[in-house]
């Protein structure tokens, strides 16, 4: 708000000492533990007790050591599928929001966002109870006559973290889907109606290419957040359904090897940079263009 | 929009009802239950009770932990909104370094938090500070704080520049400009965002876990008891709540949506 330039010395000691304090909280408890958590990965451990000796031991037993990069990709693989059966059905749920008129629209996405901000650990548990052997989810299925005896197909394994975490995440997808498709000018529509266009020619020419920064940025969510979860697959993936996040959580706990966890933590954070960046490129390009 | 053929609606309605009930399945199975006792493993569906509600008064563990998340969740608020207001403030008004600042600010709620988490739980260890309600609070606070700072920078970004100027015009200092005009209008900004850093609070789990002391929060007591399977309380806990959740949600949109609404249109 002051005006730049003209400043008496005292005032831009002060600017200085404001800027200084602006960045004190963010660099000292953002930046320098994320710098010395990465410093961390570089250490190694004997015995028990940290050895502060630069090395790349840790990185190099990453990709030579045949368990980790299997249940890495595993987990990519995982999480990528989440995002896809996400979007599959949030998709189609936004895309309904937006046809509806006025006070509805709000109070529709509202609806399906409340469950974001409701415990997480409760819905765990109770999503595996629904999926549990004596679960709702298979005694509806033996009640329906689909399945002859209650199946273990969802029960402590991958299925039933890929299950876990869609049901967790799909709000995550719905806003910004819902957001993309909201701003596409109605004008579009109406001229490519008047142009003869049928519905689905409109949905899919113009309508679709349209939302595509919020399908982007909301895979990259979903993505984000199933890969850094390890409450869930600890909750429900039983001794089959061993994700990164969860080799990466026992590191600090029973193997306590900080150090090798710190590198586990940076290959995971180069994977969520990743995921983010290719979201954000897509969403801007389409995004600019229109 | 044109008129949607009737086939399409109707798939796009089932969709979302099929959605909808999706994501309130795990919310409505432990409210249901919190009416009915459990014995021997299965639900008793003949009488509807209260027993959950009155057992849960009296598992001491469970209030503890309740307490110690309020306190954590009402520190975390006045951290997060403190230094998110003044950070904004400082965004709005300076030049240097701003996206810098702003990048930092947004990285823990970009990154996985088992890497904020960890990341503190290393930094605490080697600065010496103890695991604590403090080390608690600091991990909440750095989480949140993005969402507090963005709440009040949008309002800040929206709210007229002829106001301060009039305020100036009309002979008021730096001050008085600051605390009778910006601040009131940033109020319920402020408000909304407090509302969402509690909330955000009072669920954290993953990075509270990681830097936790011998006190836990609700959300991280609850996670250490599934692993046995919870008693018949929890589920009144549950859904106590979810009800609470619910009046906070209404509660934050209150504060942040007619206002933008009414802004937008003038």
């Amino acid at each position: 708000m002051s005006e730049a330039g003209s400043t008496q010395p005292a005032e831009r000691r002060l600017s200085l000492l404001v800027t200084v304090l602006a960045f004190a909280l963010p660099v000292v408890f953002v930046l320098v533990p994320l710098a010395i958590f990465l410093g961390y990965s570089f250490f190694s451990v004997d015995q028990g007790t940290i050895v502060y000796g630069l090395s790349l031991g840790n990185y190099v037993r990453f990709f030579t050591d045949p368990i980790f990069l299997p249940v890495f990709w595993n987990t990519i693989v995982l999480c990528v599928s989440v995002a896809i059966i996400c979007i599959l059905l949030a998709y189609p749920a936004a895309y309904f929001l937006t046809t509806l008129k006025g006070r509805w629209r709000y109070a529709l996405l509202m609806l399906l966002l409340v469950p974001l901000l409701m415990s997480y650990v409760i819905k765990i548990y109770a999503i595996r109870s629904i999926l549990g052997l004596n679960g709702f989810l298979n005694k509806a299925l033996v009640a329906l006559g689909i399945l002859q005896e209650p199946s273990t197909l969802f029960v402590f394994n991958m299925n039933a973290i890929l299950l876990t975490l869609t049901l967790l995440l799909i709000p995550f997808a719905i806003l910004p889907i819902f957001l993309s498709l909201e701003r596409i000018p109605q004008v579009l529509l109406r001229a490519s109606d008047d142009l003869g266009a049928s519905g689905l020619q409109t949905f899919l020419r113009i309508t679709l290419p349209l939302s595509l920064p919020g399908v982007a940025s909301a895979a990259s969510f979903v993505f984000v957040l199933a890969i850094g979860d390890f409450l869930t697959p600890q909750m429900v993936g039983g001794i089959s359904g061993f994700t990164f996040g969860r080799i990466l959580y026992s590191q600090f706990g029973t193997a306590y090897n900080w150090p090798f966890g710190a590198a586990l933590s940076v290959a995971l954070a180069v994977v969520v940079i990743a995921a983010i960046l290719v979201g954000e490129r897509i969403g801007r390009n389409r995004g600019t263009s229109v | 929009m044109s008129a949607l053929p009737r086939l399409s609606t109707i798939f796009l309605a089932t969709i979302t009802i099929l959605v909808a009930v999706l994501l309130y399945s795990p919310l409505f199975v432990p409210i249901v239950s919190s009416f009915f006792t459990i014995s021997h493993g299965s639900v008793d569906w003949s009488s509807p009770t209260l027993s959950t509600y009155v057992a849960l008064a009296e598992n001491h563990d469970i209030l503890a932990a309740l307490r110690t998340t309020l306190i954590v969740g009402v520190c975390t608020v006045i951290l997060s909104v403190v230094s998110g207001t003044l950070l904004a403030l400082y965004y709005h008004s300076r030049r240097s370094g701003r996206s810098l600042l702003q990048f930092i600010i947004f990285l823990p709620f970009l990154m996985p938090p088992i890497i904020s988490g960890l990341a503190l739980l290393i930094f605490f260890r080697e600065i010496g500070l103890e695991r604590s309600l403090l080390t608690v609070v600091i991990g909440h606070t750095v989480f949140v704080l993005a969402i507090v700072y963005r709440t009040v920078l949008m309002r800040l970004q929206s709210m007229s520049r002829t106001l301060v100027e009039a305020s100036y015009d009309l002979g008021a200092t730096g001050w008085q400009t600051f605390w009778r005009i910006i601040l009131p209008n940033l109020s319920s900004a402020m408000v909304g965002g407090a509302i969402l850093a509690f909330a955000l609070s009072f669920d954290e789990t993953m990075i509270t876990i990681l830097v936790t002391g011998t006190q836990s929060t609700l959300p991280v007591r609850l996670w250490a008891m599934m692993r046995l399977g919870f008693s018949p309380d929890i589920n009144a806990l549950v859904a106590l709540i979810l009800m609470f959740t619910v009046l906070l949600c209404v509660l934050a949109a209150r504060f942040l949506i007619p206002r933008q609404v009414a802004t937008e249109r003038t």
